[in-house]
């Protein structure tokens, strides 16, 4: 009963959030300067389909991945690769976002391959392995990567012969929200799919899965590849964004942390879940910080002699604090999916069984 | 004599040091229930599991329905038509009842078959029709006992393996699930059941092994062994 009045609040509180997020664009330019997020919303997104990327390794499959910014990585200096003037390939970017959407797959396979076999804490040691040695391999390419500079300038999507440039905001912003709800679509259809199905079951119970019949290292190679797909389409976006690849230093550690933390506060296995981690870490990451930022400095409060003063470097500190206190309190996340909801409080039902038998 | 659907030849199997099974041969033919009697740690299990193929055999022949199954891995041997009901019933207890049968269902693509197959389960287990939206883990022991077989049922097996479908189950339902497990033979399924509960094993049986330490020591119609001295006083207690 609750239950239903529960996923009627959840399906209308997302058609309320489809509907602000369609109207941002239009109501943005009436907001005063300070109060503008449109800009910042970009960022949310492509966190968004990040964090979607790795829900479906960690929040369906249980798979714990700490290098998803290593796909993302893929993803951008694919694109950048496939697009750019100074490399023969000169693509489009929507003859390029293909291709790079299967690099990021095949590397998620190479990663699979040799480590599918490992199990909770040693995959979780690997991946992390991985994120450093993309980022290393990255670094010392310079002569490929450009180093810090990037790899710039990318060629922008095109409609009808129309290039986007990066004035045209509102146009990359619904460009950007609609990837994101594609994005949305294939989680959803993956969830239900056969796949989806085995992913879960895996994800519940693995000896179980294969006494079902479900082959557990093709399942699991399809969530390493499915998740990195989508890290590297956030990728490949976030590039064409920008214009530039960015640098190796921009997919570091942090950044599968940030993602992490975006499936695990927002509920892992759930897309609403994660769609609201991002929208949360998001905001928190590059609105409130920045405004913050802004206001005080207005206030004449931001010293630039002590770093203390400025609130981006607390950040990690505050995501720290945010993490301890979500796992206290909320360690199913804010929209957990319904298994993990059942196995956390499972603990609690039966310290209150146990004390309702020892009351009788 | 017709040729055996299961066949176990001289399987030795263990984990690490330890040697579960010292060579165990075992035979069970389309349309029979056969059950494997022991005490704990005698190597029921591990028998079963050399057959689902969670334990490898490390010399002698699994043969099932005709091909060599030795070395398959667990989904493979679903795939064949082998399914199991793991000791300690393993179902998936933070899915529903249904995602639970649906799961067994998993290598099936006959929709509509499936659906009628629930309805089927529905039938036999009502309970679990009426709990169908309800998590796995929450049902009595003896539910979860019916969904694990229920589940393995779904995939429409050639042949179910059960180990201890008894076990913390309460008397009354312990009388229904082998009731239905005699029903499910009488309507063609064969069945290889292990059991320390022996007296309610043989009753249904219609051969039984008995196992020791790893050994088949005996072998022979149910009836026999159920009036075997041997086997009344090492697993039938002395009540009869
Ligand atoms: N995972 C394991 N690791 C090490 N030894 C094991 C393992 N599983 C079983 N054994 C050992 O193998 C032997 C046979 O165990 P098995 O589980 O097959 O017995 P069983 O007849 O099913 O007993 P029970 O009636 O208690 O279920 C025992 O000596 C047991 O200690
Ligand atoms: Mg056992």
């Amino acid at each position: 009963m609750a239950g239903g009045i529960r996923r009627a609040v959840i399906v209308h509180a997302g058609w309320f959030m489809l509907g602000i997020a369609l109207l941002v664009p239009i109501l943005d330019p009436l907001l005063p300067l300070e109060w503008k997020i449109a800009g910042h919303m970009n960022r949310i997104f492509i966190f968004a389909i990040l964090g979607l990327g790795l829900n479906v390794v960690t929040g369906y499959t249980g798979l714990l991945n700490l290098g998803i910014a290593a796909f993302m990585a893929i993803g951008a200096y694919s694109y950048a690769i496939l697009t750019c003037d100074i490399y023969p390939f000169r693509l489009g970017f929507w003859s390029a976002m293909p291709i790079t959407i299967c690099i990021g797959a095949i590397a998620g396979v190479v990663l699979g391959l040799p480590t599918i076999r490992l199990r909770g804490d040693y995959l979780a040691i690997v991946t992390l392995g991985f994120g450093e040695i993309v980022q290393d391999t990255l670094k010392n390419l310079d002569n490929i990567t450009q180093g810090t500079q990037g790899i710039n300038p990318l060629p922008a999507p095109t409609f009808w012969g129309h290039a986007l440039n990066t004035q045209d905001k509102v146009a990359w912003y619904y460009l950007l929200l609609a990837f994101l709800a594609l994005v949305v679509l294939v989680s959803r259809n993956l969830e239900h799919s056969r796949v989806g199905r085995s992913w879960i079951a895996i994800r519940e119970d693995e000896i179980a899965a294969t006494c079902m019949g479900v082959n557990p290292v093709k399942a699991k190679l399809v969530a390493f590849a499915m998740g990195a797909a989508l890290a590297s389409t956030s990728g490949g976006i976030y590039a064409a964004l920008f214009s530039n690849s960015g640098e190796p230093g921009n997919y570091d550690f942090q950044i599968s942390i940030i993602a992490l933390c975006i499936v695990i506060i927002g509920g892992m296995g759930n897309i609403s879940g994660v769609l609201l981690g991002a929208f949360v870490i998001g905001g928190f990451n590059s609105i409130v910080l920045d405004k913050l930022t802004t206001l005080l400095q207005q206030m004449g409060m931001v010293n630039t002699q002590n770093v203390l003063t400025v609130p981006g470097n607390w950040k990690y500190m505050i995501f720290g604090f945010a993490l301890i206190l979500a796992m206290r309190f909320k360690p199913e996340g804010l929209l957990p999916s319904r298994q993990l909801k059942a196995e956390l409080h499972e603990a609690e039902e039966d310290e209150r069984a146990e004390n309702a038998r020892g009351a009788a | 004599m017709p040729e055996p659907l299961l066949s176990i030849q001289n399987v030795v199997a263990g984990y690490g040091p330890i040697e579960a099974l010292k060579g165990v041969s075992l035979n069970v033919r389309g349309g029979e229930i056969v059950t494997l009697i022991g005490a704990n740690g005698a190597g029921k299990s591990s028998t079963l599991m050399c057959v689902s193929g969670l334990l490898r055999a490390r010399k002698g022949t699994v043969h099932f329905d005709g091909a060599d199954i030795t070395g398959f891995k667990p989904h493979t041997i679903v795939e064949e038509g082998l399914a199991q009901v793991p000791e300690g019933r393993k179902i998936f207890p933070r899915l529903t009842v249904l995602e639970n049968l649906e799961l067994g269902a998993y290598l099936r693509r006959d929709k509509q078959a499936i659906k009628t197959d629930l309805e089927k389960m529905y039938h036999l287990f009502p309970i679990l029709g009426e709990r169908r939206k309800q998590l796995g883990g929450t049902l009595s022991g003896g539910e979860q006992q019916m969904l694990a077989i229920g589940r393995a049922l779904m995939s429409r097996p050639k042949m179910l393996l059960m180990d201890e479908p008894s076990m913390g189950v309460a008397p009354i339902l312990t009388a229904k699930i082998f009731a239905t497990i005699r029903d499910l033979n009488r309507e063609g399924m064969t069945i290889l059941l292990v059991e320390q509960n022996a007296h309610l094993a043989l009753k249904i049986a219609h051969r039984g092994y008995v196992i020791e330490t790893g050994s088949i020591v005996l072998e022979d119609k149910a009836e026999s062994l159920l009036n075997d001295p041997r086997v009344k006083e090492a697993y039938l207690g002395d009540d009869d």
